[in-house]
C-alpha cells in the first residue's frame, strides 16, 4: 500500500470515507483470521468444506509498503469530550496518530480504544509488559516500523529500557526473558500476518509452561488486535509518533521469507544432537545409545552436585535417560537437546531433594543484601601447587556441596558442565540476569571457602579492606 | 569512581569477558586504584579455574559404559 494506491482508488470514485472503510474491513479480516488460526474452530454447521489453502500457493507481496503517509485527508479534530482521546491521554500520555487519522470513523476509534482497554491494559491475566512484548514481536514480524517505535516508547514509560525492547524486536529468543515468556512469544509470532507460518499455534505447549486458558486467549487476542492495527497503519501510512529506532525496509522483506521462522517443529540451530534425536524420534532406538554415551557425564555431574551423593547420582542418571527416551517424541527442538536433558536432570534431582527435604526450594528469590567478601588476602603465586591434585579435587567438591542449592546448581552448570548462561537459564527456567546473579554469588561463596587453603603467608596489607 | 560494593555488584560480566567496553573501562578504573578488589578478581578467577579443571563430579570412562548398557537394557525391557 502506498500513496499511489490511494490516489488510484480516489480516481476510481472512492472518497476517503469509503477508502478508510475498505482498510478497516481488511484489518478486521486479519483480526478474525488471527483468531481462527489460533483457536482452530470447527466449521459452523451448514458451511461447505473448502479445500485448505497452502501457503506456498499464496501470492507473495511484490510491493514494499512505505510509511510515507498520512495518505488520507486530515480528519476533523475530535470533540474535546471524545472519550477515546481521554483514554489514550490517560494510558499513553498522547493520542497516537494511528487513531487521529481514523477520525472519519469515531465509532471505530471508540471500539479500538475499548478493545485496548479490555486487552492491553489489565494486569490480571498477562502482565502489561508481556502484552507489550506481544505487540512488539508481532509488529516486528509484520515489519511495521510504526508500532515497533510507538510500543518501544510505551515500554520505556513502563520502565523497560529501549535496548531491551530493541532485543525483543530483533530476536526475542536472545532477550532476557523467562523460558515461559519465550515460548509465548514463539507462539504469537506464528500468528503474524506476514510471512504466513504453517506452524500450528501450540496451546498445549503453552499450558505445559503454566499458562492458563484465559491467559492464552488474551495473548491470542493481543496478537489479533496487533494484526488489525498493523493493517490499519499500513493502509493509512501513519507516521510514527516517535523517531523509530528500527526502520524496516525492503531489505528486511525478502530475507525474512527464507529465514527460518520460529516454529514448534523447528530444530534449534547448530544442535549437534539433532540427527540422533531425529533418528530416535523416527523409531531408531539404537540411536539413543549414542545420546546416552555423549551426555551421561554431564547428567551425572549435575546430579552428583545436586544430590551430594555419587551412588544416588548414578541411579538417577539412568532414570533421567529413561524419562528422556519416553518423552523424546514431545521434544520439539525449542532448545538444544542437551539443554532439554539438563532440565530433566534438574527437575528429577530437585524432586528427589524435595521428597527428602521438603522445606528447601530452588526457586527462592535473590537475596537483597549484597555479598561482602571476608577473605581479601592474596593467594600464593601458584595455588595449584599448594595441594595435591586429589586434595584439590576433594576441597572443590566439598566447597561446591556446601553452597546453598540455588547457587550450587548454577555453578555446576556453568563452571563444571560448561553450559552457556543462556542454556542454564533455559534449563532452570530463570532469567539470564538471575542466572548471572546466582553464578557470581556462588563463585564468591566458593572462593571464600577455598581461600584459607591458598592465602599467601604474609602480613596483612594496611589497605586490604573494602571501601 | 565506583565504590567496592558497586564494583562487586557488576564484575560478573567482567569475569566472563562479556562486559561492554564502557562497563569494562569503569571496572578497570576501579581495579587500578583498589588492591582489595584486584585480589578478589584474581582469586575468583583462580576459583573458577579450579572448579572447571579438577573434575570433582566427573564419571571416568569406565564408569560411563555400564550406565549406557543399563539404560539401553531398561529401554529394551520396557519395549519388549
Amino acid at each position: 500500500m502506498c500513496k499511489h494506491d490511494i490516489e488510484a482508488l480516489r480516481a476510481a470514485g472512492f472518497d476517503d470515507s469509503k477508502i478508510l472503510e475498505c482498510i478497516l474491513i481488511v484489518a478486521l479480516g486479519q483480526l478474525l483470521c488471527t483468531l481462527a488460526n489460533a483457536l482452530g474452530p470447527s466449521l459452523d454447521a451448514g458451511l461447505p468444506v473448502l479445500p485448505s489453502i497452502e501457503s506456498s500457493r499464496l501470492p507473495e507481496p511484490v510491493e514494499w509498503f512505505e510509511t510515507t503517509g498520512p495518505y488520507l485527508q486530515p480528519s476533523p479534530p475530535p470533540d474535546s469530550n471524545f472519550q477515546p482521546c481521554a483514554f489514550f491521554q490517560e494510558q499513553f500520555g498522547f493520542v497516537p496518530k494511528i487513531f487521529q487519522e481514523q477520525m472519519l470513523r469515531p465509532d471505530v476509534v471508540d471500539a479500538e480504544s475499548q478493545s485496548l482497554a479490555q486487552i492491553l491494559i489489565p494486569e490480571d491475566l498477562l502482565s502489561r509488559i508481556a502484552k507489550e512484548h506481544i505487540v512488539l514481536v508481532v509488529s516486528a514480524a509484520n515489519l511495521n516500523t510504526y508500532f515497533v517505535a510507538v510500543h518501544s516508547q510505551m515500554l520505556a514509560t513502563l520502565g523497560v529500557p529501549l535496548e531491551d525492547s530493541d532485543q525483543i524486536v530483533e530476536d526475542h529468543r536472545c532477550a532476557a526473558i523467562s523460558p515461559a515468556e519465550l515460548a509465548l512469544l514463539d507462539e504469537v509470532r506464528k500468528l503474524a500476518i506476514w510471512p504466513g507460518s504453517e506452524a500450528q499455534f501450540d496451546t498445549a505447549g503453552l499450558q505445559a509452561h503454566g499458562f492458563s486458558e484465559p491467559q492464552i486467549l488474551e495473548a491470542i487476542a493481543m496478537a489479533a488486535v496487533t494484526n488489525f492495527l498493523n493493517t490499519v497503519q499500513a493502509g493509512l501510512g501513519a507516521v510514527p509518533d516517535f523517531p523509530p529506532r528500527r526502520v524496516f525496509t525492503r531489505k528486511d522483506l525478502y530475507p525474512s521469507v527464507s529465514a527460518s521462522r520460529l516454529t514448534s517443529g523447528a530444530t534449534f540451530p547448530d544442535d549437534p544432537d539433532a540427527t540422533a534425536v531425529a533418528r530416535v524420534q523416527g523409531g531408531d532406538t539404537g540411536a539413543f545409545e549414542e545420546l546416552v554415551r555423549r551426555h551421561s557425564r554431564r547428567v551425572f555431574s549435575t546430579l552428583a552436585g545436586l544430590l551430594a551423593n555419587l551412588d544416588d547420582a548414578r541411579d538417577v542418571t539412568q532414570d533421567v535417560f529413561l524419562k528422556a527416551f519416553e518423552n523424546i517424541g514431545r521434544f520439539q527442538g525449542r532448545s538444544k537437546f542437551s539443554t532439554w536433558l539438563t532440565s530433566i536432570a534438574i527437575n528429577t534431582g530437585t524432586e528427589l531433594l524435595r521428597q527428602r527435604r521438603p522445606s528447601e526450594s530452588l526457586d527462592q528469590g535473590e537475596e537483597g543484601d549484597e555479598f561482602r567478601p571476608r577473605q581479601i588476602q592474596s593467594w600464593a603465586d601458584n595455588p595449584e601447587q599448594v595441594l595435591a591434585a586429589s586434595e584439590m579435587k576433594q576441597l572443590v567438591r566439598e566447597g561446591v556441596l556446601r553452597l546453598p542449592e540455588k547457587y550450587r546448581i548454577v555453578v555446576l552448570l556453568r563452571d563444571i558442565n560448561q553450559v552457556s548462561t543462556e542454556e542454564a537459564a533455559a534449563a532452570l527456567e530463570l532469567s539470564i540476569p538471575a542466572v548471572k546473579a546466582r553464578l557470581l554469588r556462588g563463585r564468591l561463596m566458593l572462593r571464600e571457602s577455598l581461600a584459607p587453603h591458598f592465602v599467601r603467608v604474609q602480613k596483612r596489607s594496611p589497605d586490604a579492606q573494602l571501601r | 569512581m565506583l565504590s567496592c560494593a558497586e564494583f562487586l555488584a557488576e564484575f560478573g560480566d567482567y569475569l566472563e569477558e562479556v562486559a561492554s567496553p564502557k562497563v569494562r573501562a569503569r571496572l578497570e578504573e576501579h581495579l587500578h586504584e583498589c588492591k582489595t578488589c584486584k585480589v578478589i578478581v584474581d582469586t575468583t578467577r583462580n576459583t573458577i579455574r579450579f572448579v572447571t579443571d579438577c573434575d570433582s563430579f566427573t564419571l571416568t570412562a569406565d564408569q560411563v559404559e555400564p550406565i549406557v548398557k543399563d539404560v539401553m537394557s531398561r529401554i529394551r525391557d520396557k519395549k519388549s
